[in-house]
Formats: structure tokens, sequence, C-alpha cells
């Protein structure tokens, strides 16, 4: 860790908000961990349904454990991850993706 | 409210049943629909699959997709009926109509709303054959990272 990128840009920067990833590309903080930037998948490809057959839209949500991956990482859009969950809760009636996985 | 509602029906046979116990099924479920006067739009097997977990030991399945059209009370009847049949290990009855709806519609806002957008800008409604041909090279990127088949996280 570099000692120096503490004290520069103090108040920008911090929490989690998309502030956050506005400094890391100005450069500013030393601290640029990676920091995806949060688009919602479904509104940028323009996805209006998303069906609990496809388990390839799906796979992307579901992280190792098989928990779904909540909306403040993943970024997806309240009106998408509302009908994510649903597709994703239908799937796992199917067997097509696992309750728990480990 | 004429209630005629689209469903999807997905079945789960164990993956040793023969083709006879199959098309019996498939008789069942058809005789139902056809006695609440329901019609089958589509059947879509999709063969084999792994479970993602085991249902009474099975580990492997073969699905079958119908989609019927017809009244609410049939769903009641074909979910009894399955659950007793020994060869159905799974099943999940779904409305469609209204998501796909809902869905369609959404892509018709879109297109008005694009046209909208290019007529005011003096452009013709329609994107014209170049301007696709950009988009479709961009399209092709996004699918390069894409993966098959499911795999927890995807992807990312």
């Amino acid at each position: 860790m570099n000692g120096d990128g503490e004290k520069d840009r103090g108040g920008r920067g911090g929490g989690r908000g998309p502030g956050g990833d506005r400094a890391a590309e100005k450069g500013a903080g030393r601290r640029t961990f990676f920091r995806r930037r949060r688009v919602c998948k479904f509104c940028v490809e323009k996805i209006d349904y998303i069906g609990y057959r496809d388990v390839k839209l799906l796979a992307p949500f579901i992280p190792e454990r098989g928990k779904i991956q909540p909306r403040r990482i993943s970024g997806v859009c309240a009106t998408h991850q509302r009908a994510l969950q649903n597709a994703i809760k239908r799937a796992r009636q199917l067997a097509l993706i696992p309750y728990v996985s480990d | 409210m004429s209630a005629v509602r689209q469903y999807e029906l997905v079945y789960i046979v164990p993956a040793d049943t023969s083709d006879d116990v199959l098309a019996e099924v498939h008789q069942q479920v058809a005789s139902v629909a056809e006695r609440f006067g329901a019609t089958i739009d589509k059947t879509e097997p999709w063969g084999r699959r792994r479970l993602a977990y085991e249902i009474g030991h099975h580990r492997e399945g073969v699905y079958v997709l119908e989609v019927i059209s017809g009244p609410p009370a049939l769903t009641a009847e074909l979910d009894r009926r399955l659950r007793v049949l020994d060869a159905v290990i799974r099943h999940l009855i779904i409305r469609v109509d209204e998501e796909l709806g809902v869905a369609e519609r959404a892509q018709v806002r879109r297109k008005a709303a694009m046209v909208a957008r290019r007529t005011r800008r003096g452009l013709p409604p329609e994107p014209t054959e170049d301007e696709r041909n950009r988009r479709g090279r961009d399209d092709d990127d996004l699918e390069g990272g894409l993966e098959p088949g499911f795999r927890a996280g995807g992807e990312r």
C-alpha cells in the first residue's frame, strides 16, 4: 500500500455510491481497487423478459454458493432484480439451478 | 376476463424412462387439456439434462415443456394429476401470458420511442443498413464474453 494515497481528495470517492468510480476514473485516489461500474445488464441489453428457462442468462447472478446475488453488487435495477428473483426461484424448482451448492 | 390464459408446464421424468411412458404422460396431459377445452400450443422436449440437485435419488432427468392455453381451473387439475403420476418426478405450471404481454409492450414502447427520437433528429425512422451493421459488430463483442451452460457465477 502506498502511504501517500490516504489524504488526497479526502471527502470524495469514499463510500460505495456511483461517485466512487468517477474518482477512480480520474485516477485521483490511489485507492483504486477494482470497482465495477454499476449498470443494469438487463437495461443495457434491453432484455424485457427474464425467462426461468434461460440458465445462461441467470447464471451470472448466482455466485458459487448458489445464493441470489444482491443488487448492490450486481448493479441490477430494482425492476429487473424482482423479475430475476422470480426467474431464479422458478428455475430452482425445476432443478435447473441449485438451491445451495457446495 | 373471459379466461383463456396461457400456461407453461414443464415436467421432469427420470432419465431411464421409456418412450412409451413418456408418450403416456403426454397423453394424460392432453386428455386433461381437452376436457377443459384447452389447446396445447407447443410441445418442446428438451431431452436429458443433469439435475442441479438430486430429486428422489435421480441425478438426471428428461425435461418436457408444454405450452397450454386454457381456463384457470385447468391448472389445478393438471397439478393434481401430475402429482399423482409416479413417472413425473417434478413439474411446474406457470402462467405466462401476462409476463410475455408486458415484455411485448415494453418492446413496442421502446421501438416507438426510437422512431420518435430519430424523426426528431431528422433521421429516417428505421436504422439504415449501415448503422445496423455497425451495431451488429458491437453486439458480437458483447457475446464474446458469454459462457454456455450453468456455471456458478456465470461469466463473471
